[in-house]
């Protein structure tokens, strides 16, 4: 399967009278994607504000980034089983507006939901201060459970991703990127003399804002399966997952994985790239038994000689991740591991929940209980009435004049577990 | 927390969902639980049937409290 991603770069956004991009501006017609967005009878109003790298900016409490994308080639649409109908995506020519994200925000669903600031501290421990934000503030109607809430949040970022993706759809890209992957004899035999080399992918599938879906499927129902990997790159895997917003993919990850492209980068070079073997984190002790057990399966019947395994999450997934790491060493598949930590704010209690000697090769996004102060912002979008009780905040959190002063678990992507940020901690 | 009081002496089950951890951080008699979010019952089942599943981990757990251990024991039945 062969995927042309073609970047439209993006350097700024604005509301304009016509939608548009013209010489990396993107133009946004505020009222009609409204009322595009106003169309799901779930949601009582938006509001949609523009936020970009540098203002004096704050985003709360945040559920999702999308990155717009259109495919203009090739089988199925973006999000497909959920926005497109459902057909296997991956192939052909799909147009991205790099630079840019839609990001969602609102009134809290549970209670553990991100902050993006644009500017200062808190910009540098989340990627998506560096991007030009199409920021939708939902209000839900009254009387919407929790549930119906989520889905329509959720569904009103995807559906504003592809409001502005679709703006890409006759530009000329100013870069393209070409990922492919081969049927699996085929592939092993294109560099037999390389290491094979596949991504157990770990999907959150916890439960409300704990979920996440493959093509349209709650991935907690799900089996372990193998993907192309430029599938993904389509958004075959969507978030709906934002709770301890620091290491949750959104759906912005999923469709930028870091583990994919630099896989794809060392591909016949060092390595041979063989494909992703998705997986889940469930609640139940049997579905994490079934699970792992299928993600060892699965190595072997590829013919692996070594894979990544990232998490998505902390606490009991670190169990998750532990019998994957175990399981899959003991057929003589070569692991890495990469997770983040939660070792207290002094950085000095135990970092994962479980633990195994196979876990030999581990890489960490940060320890996400190191606490900080974010200054005040001139500009609030969505709102602070839920700072103190949100993950990684406390009593006390929210300080009159708008400082916050919490666990960097609070801010979206900090601790993020592709490698999408910039936080490690090495031992020498 | 289960260390603890077993240091001073008292018996300690522990019950809980994720017995890879438990076995992880030490406890002596582990109880496996039905699921992280609800350990000690069932949502999806009936009132009725869900007091029969809480009693009978509860059963359980009182009766590894009353077993001598050597080492550290899961009971699944």
């Amino acid at each position: 399967m062969r995927l042309e991603l073609g970047h439209i770069l993006i350097n700024d956004v604005q509301f304009g009278d016509v939608s548009k991009v013209e010489n990396g501006v993107l133009y946004v017609n505020k009222e009609e994607m409204k009322a595009l967005l106003l169309q799901d009878d779930h949601i009582a109003d938006i509001q949609i504000e523009l936020a970009k790298p540098g203002e004096s900016t704050r985003i709360t409490p945040v559920k999702d980034v999308i990155e717009p994308r259109v495919k203009v080639s090739g089988d199925g649409g973006i999000f497909p089983g959920v926005k497109n109908k459902v057909k296997t995506v991956g192939s052909g020519r799909t147009h991205v507006l790099k630079g840019a994200a839609v990001v969602t925000a609102g009134k809290i669903v549970g209670f553990q939901e991100g902050i993006i600031d644009m500017s200062g501290i808190g910009a540098e421990y989340t990627p998506f201060s560096k991007l030009n934000n199409v920021v939708v503030v939902i209000e839900p109607q009254e009387g919407l459970t929790q549930y119906e809430y989520e889905a329509a949040a959720r569904n009103a970022g995807l559906t504003a991703g592809i409001y502005l993706g679709e703006l890409a759809r006759n530009l000329t890209p100013d870069e393209i990127e070409v990922y492919e992957t081969k049927p699996i004899f085929e592939q092993a035999n294109e560099y037999p003399e390389l290491p094979k080399v596949g991504y157990v992918y770990m999907l959150q599938t916890q439960g409300l804002l704990h979920d996440t879906y493959v093509y349209g499927v709650d991935a907690k129902k799900i089996v372990p399966t193998i993907l192309y990997p430029t599938e993904i790159m389509d958004g075959a895997i969507l978030s709906g997952n934002c709770v301890s917003a620091c290491d949750k993919n959104t759906t912005y990850h999923h469709l930028n994985n870091p583990i994919i492209k630099n896989l794809y980068a060392q591909h016949g070079k060092e390595i041979n790239f063989m494909g992703v073997i998705i997986t889940n984190e469930n609640v139940f002790l049997a579905d994490k038994e079934r699970s792992s057990d299928w993600t060892a399966k699965l190595t072997e019947y590829l013919g692996l000689d070594g894979a990544i395994v990232s998490q998505e999450g902390f606490g009991n997934p670190d169990t998750d991740l532990i019998m994957n790491c175990k399981k899959i060493e003991g057929k003589g598949v070569k692991t890495v591991i990469v997770t983040d930590e939660y070792a207290g704010q002094d950085g000095s209690s135990q970092s994962l929940a479980d633990a195994d000697k196979a876990a030999d090769a581990v890489i960490t996004g940060g320890n996400a209980n190191e606490v900080i102060t974010l200054p005040p912002m001139d500009r609030i979008i969505g709102m602070l009435d839920y700072t103190d009780t949100i993950a990684g905040g406390f009593n006390g959190s929210l300080k009159a004049d708008g400082t916050i002063v919490a666990e960097i678990q609070i801010i979206t992507g900090a601790t993020n577990e592709l490698g999408f940020n910039k936080l490690t901690a090495r031992t020498y | 927390m289960v260390k603890g009081i077993e240091e001073s002496g008292i018996p300690v089950v522990h019950i809980c969902t994720v017995v890879p951890i438990s076995l992880t951080v030490g406890a002596n008699r582990i109880v496996p639980a039905i699921a992280i979010p609800h350990p000690l019952g069932d949502p999806n089942l009936s009132k009725a049937e869900e007091y029969k599943v809480r009693k009978r981990i509860v059963d359980k757990a009182l009766h590894a409290l009353t077993v001598e251990v050597t080492e550290q024991t899961v009971f699944e039945n």
